[in-house]
């Protein structure tokens, strides 16, 4: 490529005011949960740190907060989540890959959950788990299946893979229609090709087709995990993370410890904790999905 | 390979079964919506009914607590959207058109950024405003989003002016043009469906985000979700309202969605899946 910079700094002119705004914006919160992780600080009893308490803070965040259920409870989200959106995903992706006529319209119609907030998912399923009158309540008891009284979303053993129910429902689709974009991407001569070596079905499909989509797979995956990794929204407006701990994930409970109990200093070091998971994630990932990336 | 007619039968079947799937909770709270309140948890569930708009009468009209926070949803998106496009386009531009050093650390940083946990920003971030007295305002919100849209309009800008055939703009060189006159004169206008493509889904991700508001805003800055979520505070709750305003806050999304066509694809992976 030819030079088409005005001079040797112009691309990082170019570069200079996204990067500063952003770096602002995040150096303050870096700053605080920093500096703050080693203070005890409760905001109803003052709105200034009140003592250091070097890493005591690390301490109360096991011991005063659910942080190991919540965190088993988020990679169990975050895992099976994936999992099954991907699969269930690839299924309809190759459902739709059959070239019939409507099939557009099909994907169209198809991606509106996709297009909800997750808040709004989150009343459209409080709305159909309700106990008394819920669509999907309903639809359990009148095929025979038992709901407690609580609800779906009351029950301990049943909280958790409600919220993850709702969360498959909204975020299937994206698979689908992304793996259907990776399918499609396959040329009809590598297909033909196998077809004449004589691979068809499952093989055709294990052999040829899902390698062929990896870079997608891969970049959803990513994606998917970190997003499900974060779930706040979702168990904000369905469970609240309740009942007691049944559906508490990091965020949420991160979100409890600081602006519920206002409890600053433990909210702080619990943010360092999780921040340094999630960057240990993203580094995984960005190995993996980006490995054969043209930059 | 053609299908024999009670093969297209059963595509069809399965098709129809996966539509049926994805879209009944979406139109089970249209017709909540709609429907009467008494009919809301009735058992078994009423399928018909006369639909009325009183829900949207009353939540958008006569008293209509809910129109004010329905324009302020307009003015963040559209504020965070306006914000970020010159901050992303300069950055896609360089990102696309110069071989600069550290390209694949800056393009994986903003990537990371898409990936934090927003939560995270929240504590730190409603003490700082409350300190510069700016908690409430439009414009915490509108920047704060900021760590959302421009990483993601950067790589998908950054997706569409790689595109843009780069030896234009060396021909252009060559007769002598300068890089504002390439820029403005080539590169952007063969962008601009990329760009009008990015805007769109700059403003989908404000317009759903739901966790800045839900700290940052105040009784006069709500947006339409977080005034949603308040029927849940008052005692009985009414489902009807609550329908209604979710209604109002999924149609924008949609419409744009339908817009958007082919490059959903694009736009969801952030750039990563041509589709």
């Amino acid at each position: 490529m030819r030079r088409i910079a005005a001079t040797r700094w112009q691309p990082y002119l170019f570069l200079l005011p996204s990067f500063l705004l952003l770096v602002l914006l995040i150096i303050y919160p870096t700053f605080f949960v920093v500096s703050n992780s080693v203070y005890f600080w409760n905001l109803q009893l003052s709105p200034v740190p009140l003592q250091f308490v070097g890493l005591k803070n690390f301490e109360l965040v096991f011991t005063a907060t659910p942080f190991v259920d919540a965190l088993r409870n988020t990679l169990l989200l975050a895992g099976v989540g994936t999992f099954l959106e991907f699969w269930l995903g690839m299924g309809i992706a190759l459902l739709l890959s059959i070239n019939l006529r409507g099939n557009s319209l099909v994907r169209a119609l198809l991606i509106m959950p996709v297009t909800l907030a997750p808040v709004v998912t989150g009343f459209l399923f409080r709305y159909m788990y309700y106990r008394e009158g819920g669509f999907l309540t309903w639809l359990l008891l009148s095929v025979g299946i038992p709901v407690s009284e609580r609800g779906l979303l009351g029950e301990e053993s049943s909280a958790l893979a409600s919220v993850l129910v709702a969360d498959i429902w909204q975020w299937t689709p994206y698979a689908a229609i992304l793996l259907y974009a990776g399918l499609l991407s396959i040329s009809d001569e590598v297909k033909e090709a196998a077809r004449v070596d004589g691979a068809a079905g499952w093989r055709l499909f294990w052999h040829i087709l899902l390698p062929l989509v990896r870079p997608t797979a891969a970049i959803f995956v990513m994606l998917r995990f970190m997003q499900l990794f974060n779930m706040f929204d979702l168990v904000l407006v369905l469970t609240r993370g309740g009942p007691g701990t049944a559906s508490r994930t990091l965020a949420y409970n991160l979100y409890q410890e600081g602006l519920a109990n206002y409890n600053i200093g433990i909210a702080a070091a619990m943010t360092v904790l999780i921040v340094l998971l999630v960057t240990l994630l993203i580094n995984v990932y960005i190995r993996f999905a980006f490995k054969d990336w043209e930059w | 390979m053609a299908l024999k007619p009670y093969q297209k039968l059963l595509v069809y079947a399965s098709w129809a079964a996966v539509l049926l799937f994805f879209l009944t909770p979406i139109v089970w709270f249209w017709a909540l919506a709609l429907r009467p309140q008494a009919t809301a948890f009735a058992m078994p569930p009423v399928f018909w009914f006369r639909p009325q708009l009183d829900a949207f009468y009353y939540t958008f009209v006569d008293p209509g607590i809910n129109a004010p926070q329905l324009r302020n949803s307009i003015l963040v998106s559209t504020g965070a959207t306006l914000l970020n496009l010159p901050f992303a386009l300069a950055a896609a531009y360089a990102l696309a058109r110069f071989p600069l050093r550290g390209k694949r650390f800056f393009l994986l940083w903003y990537l990371s950024l898409l990936m934090a946990p927003p939560v995270v920003y929240l504590i730190p971030y409603f003490i700082l405003m409350s300190r510069l007295h700016l908690t409430g305002s439009y414009l915490s919100m509108v920047l704060i989003l900021q760590t959302l849209t421009i990483p993601m309009s950067i790589w998908l800008l950054k997706s569409f002016i790689d595109e843009v055939p780069v030896e234009l703009e060396e021909a252009a060189a060559v007769d002598g043009a300068g890089w504002f006159v390439r820029l403005t004169q080539i590169t952007l206008p063969l962008t601009l469906p990329g760009i009008v493509v990015t805007s769109m889904f700059a403003f989908v991700f404000s317009w759903n985000n739901v966790v800045f508001p839900l700290v940052l805003s105040n009784q006069s800055t709500m947006t339409l979700p977080v005034g949603t979520m308040n029927y849940f505070a008052t005692a009985g709750i009414t489902w009807n309202y609550i329908a209604a305003t979710s209604v109002m806050a999924m149609l924008p999304p949609m419409a744009i969605f339908l817009l958007l066509g082919r490059y959903i694809v694009r736009g969801l992976t952030f750039g990563a899946v041509k589709g």
